[in-house]
């Protein structure tokens, strides 16, 4: 079942700025989705219509069963806006009460849970200190807290690991695996493709307010696969036609079968030719998102 | 629990502001100064005891201390330190409570709750009224305190202040919200807020002296017309009796002169009136804070008359001595004329002074909240 399913969303800014051209997707349950993109491409646009923030130009399509815009079902929502900055004048513990309220979590339930999400997070011993003493990072976790403090089916995460050392960063990661095994679809922004790439079960990438290319990381980067086999000496003829690919002395072959590989080795050896190294390789994410970044700006270029 | 969510949270918010400290403590100093005043025997003695007063009209147990010492809270301490110094610095404390609440960065969260927006916005408006409601509260608790120690009087009635300024103080504080909605700066809210106030108090003023010159003129007119009436009466007489007495052409010069001043008053009366018409009819589509306050007096006020605006208008004789007046004396046109003005105002409905003002209220919170509920954060 999908938990966010839209089409067609547009959003046009006061003042023109199209911000997005008609997106489309779909994160399913109980997966953690991963939405990239360049500096305004319109990613927390895209956020902030789901949570009800700002209201499309355009949209169909459910979150959470429901259209976009119905309120009751945002209580088993959390959201980490970006930039947020809450309440100086309140504590941890009672920033997490006061938005638990908000979303009508009960008394008990959020006491309890306020406490344990602080511990979760490295907050021990700050559930009391105000806000306003915490440093950046440290606001970010008591954010990811808030996110979780009325045990959201769905949590969408803007820029989640935005000014937190690398440990912090392993931690955060380490906590949405968890909340994935806990049966909660996560929705991140963000733009550290490395981090993404690691935690994400499916990413899309959104450039300038178009959607280029959606799925998981193995589907995005198949067609990518192959071998490349670097040889010493001369590269035989026939190797142009056997061969997709050759680049001075790589020889490349695209596909992962790797029974073709051995008998295009045992022709090499046959021909006396000397393999260095045989190296199977996959795009990365980042070469992906240059590549969806170059699309949209030279479209028909790559491809 | 919404609602109880946000009313603990605007209730840390003023906390934490040092003026709502400073606020609450210069309300104690003036609650103090208040209950310094106390009345014994042979008359009243202020600054506990530093200072003393002997009267034969005001000492303890006459209605005049009642009426002087309830009419300082309802004529002074409530119009000038509630309705003015408390209400600045309530205006300085809660202008930034929607600017914040709107800044980037803390509504989306907000938001993103499954609350409505207009519900949002109402509650948020209602709670920020806590901080005019507290203070008031605390003062009159005080207030209460010291009329029931020092003239026996244990008056709920005092307690009419707390609806009063609060509702008083959120005609201002709706024009706040507006602007501070539209602009998202507590600063400018808070300017546009005081000009605002200012302008409102200018046309109350301007309606208050129009009233009061085309009054006076009206008293002018209808005493000279009684007393034309009667001297002409007096002098047909007088001409039946002896046709030739010596008075009859002076009682004559006296009645043409006052004819001429009728008719002089009338024609200033007509000017007054192209003046105070537009003013009034203006004033009763906005807010009429004055008025709003001056209701607490009403509520307030003993039924015999002894209070301190009867004291101020020169009330203060005994009833037989003023029927002896000439009611075309300079004198007593003035007072009657101050009499019909505070006839006029006390006894303006509820509906009128409250109900039109809290229409004007409506109108501007539905605008803000017409923009909260469009707006893209
Ligand atoms: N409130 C607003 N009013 C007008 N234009 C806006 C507003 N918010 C965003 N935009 C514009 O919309 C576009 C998309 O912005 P958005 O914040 O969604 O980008 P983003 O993908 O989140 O970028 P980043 O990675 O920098 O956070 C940008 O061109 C931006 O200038
Ligand atoms: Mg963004």
């Amino acid at each position: 079942m999908a938990v966010i399913d839209i089409h067609g969303v547009e959003k046009t800014y006061k003042g023109k700025i199209h911000a997005l051209r008609g997106v489309s997707l779909e994160v399913h349950d109980g997966e953690i989705f991963g939405l990239l993109g360049p500096n305004g491409a319109g990613k927390s646009t895209l956020v902030k219509i789901l949570m009800t923030v700002i209201n499309a130009s355009k949209v169909s399509g459910t979150f959470l069963g429901h259209p976009i815009g119905h309120r009751p079902s945002l209580k088993k929502v959390g959201y980490l806006p970006e930039h947020h900055k809450f309440p100086q004048y309140l504590t941890a513990i009672q920033v997490l009460q006061f938005y638990g309220a908000l979303s009508k979590v009960p008394k008990p339930i959020r006491t309890k849970r306020a406490y344990a999400l602080l511990e979760r997070l490295g907050l021990t011993g700050w559930e009391k200190k105000k806000v306003s003493t915490f440093s950046k990072g440290m606001r970010q976790r008591l954010g990811i807290a808030i996110a979780l403090i009325n045990d959201p089916d769905v949590v969408v995460l803007d820029e989640p690991t935005d000014g937190v050392d690398p440990v912090g960063r392993r931690e955060i990661r380490d906590l949405l695996a968890e909340l994935k095994t806990e049966g909660k679809a996560v929705f991140l922004n963000s733009h550290l493709l490395s981090e993404l790439e690691m935690v994400c079960d499916r990413v899309a990438i959104m450039v300038k307010g178009q959607m280029t290319m959606q799925g998981t990381i193995d589907e995005l980067t198949r067609e990518s696969t192959r071998f490349e086999i670097n040889v010493k000496g001369e590269v035989p003829d026939w190797a142009e036609q056997t061969f997709d690919d050759v680049r001075g002395t790589t020889l490349v072959k695209h596909g992962d079968d790797t029974s073709q590989l051995q008998s295009l080795i045992d022709q090499l050896r046959a021909t006396n030719v000397t393999i260095s190294s045989i190296e199977p390789k996959r795009e990365s994410l980042e070469d992906l998102f240059m590549r969806a970044v170059d699309y949209i700006d030279n479209p028909g270029s790559v491809r | 629990m919404t609602f109880k969510a946000l009313l603990i949270d605007a209730y840390r918010q003023l906390s934490a502001a040092k003026l709502f400290w400073l606020t609450l403590g210069l309300s104690l100093i003036v609650v103090l100064a208040f209950g310094s005043i106390s009345f014994n025997e042979t008359g009243m003695s202020i600054f506990y005891g530093l200072g003393t007063i002997e009267s034969d009209m005001i000492h303890e147990g006459s209605p005049w201390a009642r009426g002087l010492y309830v009419g300082i809270y309802s004529n002074f301490l409530v119009t000038i330190w509630l309705s003015w110094i408390a209400t600045v610095l309530a205006l300085i404390s809660t202008c930034t409570i929607f600017p914040e609440f709107v800044k980037s960065g803390a509504i989306e969260l907000t938001l993103s709750k499954p609350i409505s927006r207009i519900k949002l916005f109402f509650m948020k408006y209602v709670v920020s009224l806590l901080f005019v409601l507290l203070q008031v509260l605390v003062f009159c608790v005080g207030i209460f305190i010291c009329v029931g120690l020092r003239i026996g009087e244990w008056n709920w009635a005092i307690f009419g202040a707390v609806p009063i300024v609060t509702i008083f103080y959120s005609y201002l504080f709706a024009v706040c919200v507006l602007v501070g909605m539209i602009t998202r700066s507590g600063i400018a809210s808070l300017l546009i807020t005081g000009v605002f106030w200012m302008l409102l108090w200018t046309a109350q003023t301007a309606e208050l002296a129009l009233n009061r010159f085309s009054v006076g003129e009206r008293v002018t007119i209808e005493s000279f017309e009684q007393s034309v009436l009667e001297q002409e009466e007096e002098l047909n007489a007088l001409r039946e009796k002896s046709p030739d007495d010596f008075r009859i052409e002076n009682r004559q010069k006296r009645i043409d002169d006052m004819k001429e001043d009728i008719a002089s008053a009338k024609d200033t009366f007509d000017k007054l009136i192209v003046w105070h018409e537009p003013v009034r009819i203006a004033l009763i589509f906005l807010p009429k804070t004055g008025q709003t306050i001056g209701l607490l007096d009403r509520w307030l006020k003993d039924d015999s008359g002894f209070d301190i605006q009867a004291m101020m208008r020169g009330d203060m004789r005994s009833v037989e001595e003023l029927e002896e007046f000439d009611s075309t004396t300079r004198f007593a046109r003035k007072r009657e004329a101050s009499k019909r003005i505070h006839d006029d105002y006390s006894t303006r409905s509820l509906w009128y002074v409250v109900g039109t003002s809290l229409l004007f209220e409506g109108v501007i919170l539905g605008l803000s909240a017409w923009f909260f509920c469009r707006r893209d954060f």
